[in-house]
């Protein structure tokens, strides 16, 4: 198969993106690591849906839907975990979060006009709405924004 | 001795699960690949299970 312009984007996307969270998760202080391996989820998601668009395959979307799903879900279970470590710290990064929210708005809403309008289009809105409201509970998370939250 | 819930908070509760229910069945809706009936049923099932599980969580979880 030709390397089309969807293909592209998603190389850059991983090449850019995907190694610079996997260096931010691989080196530095703890804090550092949970902020990077949450961005992971927002780096490597728009580039699987893209590489779904670049395929042909709808049924690849699955996959970002999974990753944008459980993603933050891992984020929380270290925010939890890792609580006592990083009691003074907060550790956030809210230009970087929200560059890679605007990142994945950007992506779903290029798919979305790419394609035909339908249930695909609501789906891919699904995602992006999971991904960057995961993406951002997940990041207040980490900086301390639910220490009042009890039970469960 | 039972107690009898008010019917407010009958109607309030009935109205939480319908709530959900509406969107997890929606949302089922959205993410299948292809609609037919034995989708349908299954969904709808899949959503009231969901339903009542969502409504425990909410219920369980407090703010302060």
């Amino acid at each position: 198969m030709a390397v089309n312009g969807w293909i592209l984007a998603a190389t850059i996307e991983l090449g850019g993106g995907g190694a610079a969270a996997l260096w931010g998760v691989a080196t530095g202080p703890p804090a550092r690591r949970v902020i990077a391996q949450n961005m992971t989820t927002s780096a490597v998601c728009p580039a699987l849906l893209l590489l779904a668009q670049g395929y042909g395959r709808p049924s690849y979307v699955d996959l970002a839907l999974l990753l944008a799903l459980l993603g933050p879900v891992g984020t929380l279970v270290f925010a939890r975990l890792l609580g006592d470590d990083l009691a003074g710290q907060q550790p956030s990064a809210w230009a970087l979060t929200w560059t890679a929210a605007g990142l994945g708005a950007a992506v779903v809403l290029a798919l979305c006009v790419a394609g035909s309008p339908g249930r695909a289009t609501v789906k891919l809105l699904v995602i992006g709405a999971l991904l960057i409201s995961g993406n951002l509970v997940a990041s207040r998370a980490l900086a301390g924004g639910f220490r009042g939250v009890r039970g469960g | 001795m039972t107690r009898r819930a008010a019917p407010r908070a009958v109607l309030l509760a009935a109205g939480e699960l319908l709530a959900w229910w509406v969107v997890l069945a929606l949302l089922w809706l959205v993410l299948i690949s292809t609609v037919d009936t034995l989708e349908r049923i299954v969904g709808a099932s899949c959503a009231a299970v969901g339903a009542v599980l969502a409504r425990a969580g909410r219920r369980a979880v407090t703010w302060r």
